[in-house]
This record gives structure tokens, sequence and C-alpha cells, in this order.
């Protein structure tokens, strides 16, 4: 099945000062519902732009970004909420959990957004907890977790919205390798469980637990090849 | 987002910072005490004031040639005016049919003594026996022996009738009944004791010496002016009876027809009238003092709220990432800053409240708590936090996700 995510020629130029920088010169690249998708290349290639955009932070210069059949730039700020809320579940480098928060209420706030009632969030973030294997740190902050539990538990609150994609941007960055590999092997199951995903990583190891590889350039795809 | 999801996140963040809210807070809380402090005083003293002087001057009104004196001219001008005397308060009797009794008083005041002690600044009043009559009927009687009769005022008798306060300070315990007081430089005899009246607003009502007027005025001279006091029949005849006693007045005093009253007339509501000027004078300082800490206090609040939304840049950019509207976050620091300025509010109302009731019972003012005093505090202390939170609030509700992200 195809057709969740299609970019079209999309470009995307910021303007530092008064130089333009061409983050993305176009891009052209599709996502099935069910790709577990890798994008590599070198820092200033564009990775991150495209992540932000793939992802609803951003909106595209030019082109055309469907998500779901829907033109993303013909969207209101809300609408990107929405989708970012329901269908996009992010990972990232850096985890970005709230720190005052312990993992449970971190796991719960997508719900809150959602506007999903009390009694259902409860159940929800137990069970994303418990398919992160973190149900008995459901009650720790941040700060009282390993960097791999912190990682699941930022895993379990992308995953509790049963979103249609995961953006995971470099979640192996701030992991010793065999934390990683834990987070990889997770992140395998999720996709298994029938989820898309796309992992943003400069490390070849982590790219080959993909399905397919997209080499970025120069704001360019300069390869497209399958796993 | 849920109302109580915010409310919920607002108040674990204040609570994080509990000193730096608790001094955000602080012009707030000072604004909103000053008013609830102040208000609940005045209120007491207007609630103790008309009720004692309802009391005090039931149907009782005075007439003298002075009235309110503002300036030095005028006083002279008042000077020059006839005085009165125990005929016009006869004539005023007699000739009105809405009074009940007229009365002449004038007073002055002395030091009394009894052997070695001494009470000082004792109001000493020259009156006739219809005065004693006027204040019988109000209520206030003699409580031991009896009041000034016309035989004593006829007979110039050098007699007197003591208030509780001078009995209890000269004699303690013994009976002052026929026992000789000395007022300035000349003996009374005590003939009766006033019932206790108590103090109004702190001030003894009780410590009195009433002679008769042609004692008096043989003793501090006949220059000493005279009022007169009447008491109308009952409440309805109240003002009717000044209006015949101003008739009566003006025409035994030749006042021509175009020319204004040479005399006043005053009663307890002219007091309250006075009164009441004075306190919403006292009212409007207090609402400038709370405009102003409130204001500042807003400021004040506003300047952390926007210190809270650049520390907690990163946290504003997870919650976009993860679905946050923009209304969910303008919700969110709205509800925080409310909230701070709630509880300010609050704390200013338990403070002024405490500081009500303690200055009243400390001191003799009176105090009233008033609901809608501790209400408009409340409503005033959360629409300041609201108005001068939605510059921060929207500040974070435009922040851009990834730069708010990848903010350190």
């Amino acid at each position: 099945m195809s057709g969740l995510i299609e970019l079209k020629s999309v470009t995307k130029i910021y303007e530092v000062g008064a130089e333009k920088v061409h983050a993305l010169r176009g891009i052209d690249l599709e996502l099935s519902s069910n790709d577990y998708l890798a994008i590599m290349g070198p820092s200033g290639s564009g990775k991150s732009t495209l992540m932000n955009l793939i992802g609803c932070l951003d909106t595209p210069t030019s082109g055309s970004y469907r998500f779901k059949d829907r033109e993303v730039k013909d969207l209101s700020d809300d609408e990107l909420a929405r989708i970012r809320n329901k269908e996009i579940g992010f990972v990232f480098q850096t985890f970005n959990l709230l720190p005052r928060a312990d993992a449970s209420h971190n796991v719960e706030l997508p719900l809150i957004y959602a506007g999903v009632s009390r009694a259902e969030r409860k159940s929800k973030v137990e069970a994303a907890l418990k398919a992160v294997g973190l149900e008995d740190r459901a009650r720790h902050r941040p700060a009282e977790l390993s960097g791999g539990q912190r990682q699941r538990a930022a895993i379990a609150r992308a995953l509790v919205n049963e979103p249609s994609v995961i953006l995971a941007d470099e979640p192996t960055g701030n992991l010793d390798s065999k934390t990683g590999e834990e987070i990889m092997q997770a992140m395998g199951k999720i996709h298994d469980a029938g989820n898309a995903i796309i992992l943003v990583t400069h490390e070849e190891y982590i790219a080959k637990h993909a399905r397919r590889i997209v080499r970025l350039r120069d704001g360019l795809i300069e390869a497209d090849e399958v796993v | 987002m849920q109302f109580s999801e915010s409310f919920r996140i607002a108040v674990s963040t204040l609570g994080v910072h509990k000193v730096r809210s608790l001094l955000t807070v602080f012009g707030t809380v000072i604004g909103v005490m000053s008013v609830v402090t102040i208000v609940s005083i005045i209120e007491g003293m207007n609630e103790y004031v008309s009720e004692r002087l309802v009391a005090e001057g039931s149907n009782t009104f005075y007439v003298d040639k002075f009235g309110m004196i503002t300036n030095y001219e005028e006083y002279l001008e008042a000077m020059k005016r006839k005085d009165f005397t125990m005929d016009d308060a006869r004539a005023v009797e007699r000739l009105a049919p809405a009074v009940l009794a007229a009365g002449a008083v004038a007073e002055t005041r002395k030091t009394v003594r009894y052997r070695s002690n001494s009470v000082s600044g004792v109001n000493v009043r020259g009156v006739d026996e219809r005065y004693g009559l006027i204040e019988a009927v109000s209520g206030v009687d003699v409580e031991e022996g009896r009041i000034i009769s016309r035989e004593d005022v006829l007979r110039r008798r050098a007699i007197c009738v003591i208030g509780d306060d001078v009995k209890t300070k000269l004699f303690g315990g013994v009976d002052p009944i026929g026992k000789e007081v000395r007022v300035g430089r000349h003996t009374f005899r005590v003939i009766g004791v006033g019932e206790k009246k108590g103090t109004l607003l702190g001030i003894s009502q009780d410590s009195f010496v009433r002679i008769p007027l042609t004692a008096f005025q043989k003793i501090f001279g006949s220059r000493t002016p005279v009022a007169i006091a009447v008491k109308a029949r009952h409440q309805e005849s109240y003002e009717l009876a000044q209006d015949e006693v101003r008739a009566i007045l003006r025409a035994r005093r030749k006042v021509p027809f175009s020319k204004p009253d040479d005399f006043n007339i005053m009663g307890a509501e002219t007091f309250m009238e006075l009164y009441r000027s004075f306190t919403s004078t006292a009212y409007l300082v207090t609402v400038g003092i709370a405009a102003i800490s409130l204001v500042v206090g807003g400021i004040v609040i506003m300047n952390i709220m926007l210190v809270s939304v650049t520390e907690r840049t990163r946290e504003i950019g997870i919650r976009k990432a993860i679905g946050a509207r923009r209304g969910d976050i303008m919700l969110q620091f709205l509800i925080e800053s409310l909230i701070l300025s709630g509880s300010g509010g609050l704390i200013g109302v338990l403070l002024g409240v405490a500081i009500a009731l303690l200055i009243s019972g400390v001191t003799p003012l009176p105090a009233a708590i008033r609901a809608w005093a501790i209400i408009m505090g409340l409503a005033v202390a959360c629409g300041v936090g609201t108005f001068f939170g939605i510059y921060p609030a929207a500040r974070a509700a435009k922040l851009d996700p990834i730069v708010a992200l990848r903010y350190e």
C-alpha cells in the first residue's frame, strides 16, 4: 500500500540574514504505510530539514508534500499540530522528555492533547510502557532513568497515540552501542507490528536495521536503495 | 487540552519555584491586602458610627449659631450673631407642635477633683432641666440620684450630675451622692450619677459633669455659646420639627425673609454626611494605592512569566512537537499567571483580614469584613494576572517548534 507520505520537488530555503541557504533542492520521496526507511547523509546534507518537513514541524518553500493525501502547506497551524499529535510519533536524539514529569506523565502528554479521557489515557499509558518494558519505571522522572530507559519512555510516548509513522532522529546518538542495539531491536518490533518508521542516522550499522536507505547530499537524494 | 491538565502543570511548575513565585506576587499581595484591610476598617467604622449616632441622637438635633465653620472669616461673622438663650429653647418647645422637648446647653472642658483625686479634660455642660429630660427620653438616664431640676436652674444651685467614668476615677467604691467635687475652682455637690454609656471610637462617653446652665454661665461667663438640643416627638416628625424650629428661630431672631439662617441645625444625619465625605476620600486613596501596587505587581508577573517562557522554550518545543496547539500553550501559560496572581490575591485577602482583625483587637477601631471586598480583591488580582499574562502566553504560543526544540 502506498501514499502515506509523498514529496514532489520539495525545496526548503532558509534566510539567514541576507544569505539564502538552500537546505533542500528538490526532493522526491514516497513512503508507504509499512515502510522502514533510513535517511543518511553527512551533516549539512539536509537530513534534519527533511525530517522537520515530514514531521509537519515546518512547511516546504516550494514543491508538494502530501500526508495521507492532504497537501500540508494548505493546512493551518492547528491542523499541523493535529497531524503531529495523531499521525506522527517523534523520537529524538536527546529524548526530549519533560524533566519534571515522570515517565508515565510524559507518555500521557500526547493523549492529553488529543483530548482522550482520563480512564482511557491510563490504560493506554500502561500498555505503551509495557510495550517498551518500562512498566516498573512509570513513576520515575527522566533524571532517575538510564539513557536507554529514557529513550524507551520516549518511544512509548511516540507510540501511545497509535501514529501512522514514527520519526526517529538519531535515536541512538546519545546511547552506548549496546543500549543503541536494544533500542533498534525495539524499533524493529514496532515495524513488525505494522508501523511505518523513518530513521535519521549517520551510522551505517544503525541504518542496516531499515529496509530502505535514502542517502542525502547537498539537499538532494543521492541514492535510494533497498537493504 | 483539558483545563484540569493546564491547572496541574501550572501548580507543579509554580511549586518548583516557591520563593520566586512568592516574590513575584508580592505587589499583588500588598494591593489586595491594603484594599481588604482599609475597606474592613472603614466599613467597620461606618457601621459603628451610624449605629452609635442613631442610638445617640435618635430624633434629636442641635441648633447653634456656628454650624460648620471652615475659615476665620466665617468664625468672625458667626461670633457677631446673637447668642441663644434658655428662652429660645422654651419658645421652641412651646411653639413647635412636632417638638417633644428643647433644652439649652453650653459646654467646656475642666479638671474635676475630689480630695486628692482628679480627672482632667472632663466635659462640663451647663444644662437646663429640659436637656436632662431629652437625655432621659433617649434612654440615657441617671443611675443613682436625680437629674437637674427647674429649681436647680432657677436658683443657680451648685449641684452636679457626674458621668460613670468621673465617679469611678474620683470616688472608687465610695457612694458619690452628696459629696462635693471641685470643677475648676468651684465646688459642686453631686446629686446624681449618669448611666454608663461606654466609648465611641475609643472616646469615653461617661467623662462628663452636668451643672445648671445658670451656674455655668456665672462661672464661665455668659459669652460661652449656648446650643439648643431639640427632640422631635417621633421619627416621622423629625424633619417637620426641624422646619418648625427653623421658622420659630428665624422669627425670634428677626432674620429677614431674603437672608439665610444665622444659625445652624445639625442632626445625626449631618454628622453622617460629614463622616461619609471623609471616608469616601479614604476610599479613593486606597483605590489609588491598590491600583498602583496591582499594576506594578502585574508588570512583575509579566516579567517573570517572560522569564519562565524563555526558561521553558524547550518544553514548549516538545509539547508542540507532540501535538500541542497554539491555544493549548496559550492556555497553559495564562492559567499559570492566573494561578500566580490569584494565589497572591488569596494571600492578600488572608493577610488583609488578619490585619483588620488585629487592628480591631488591639485598637478601638472596629472592623467589618465585607464579602464584596474579598471577592473584588480576588477578582482584580485574577484580572491583573490574566491581563499581564496575555503577552508572555502569546509569545510562548507563537514559538516555532523547531527553534524551540533546538534551544539549550
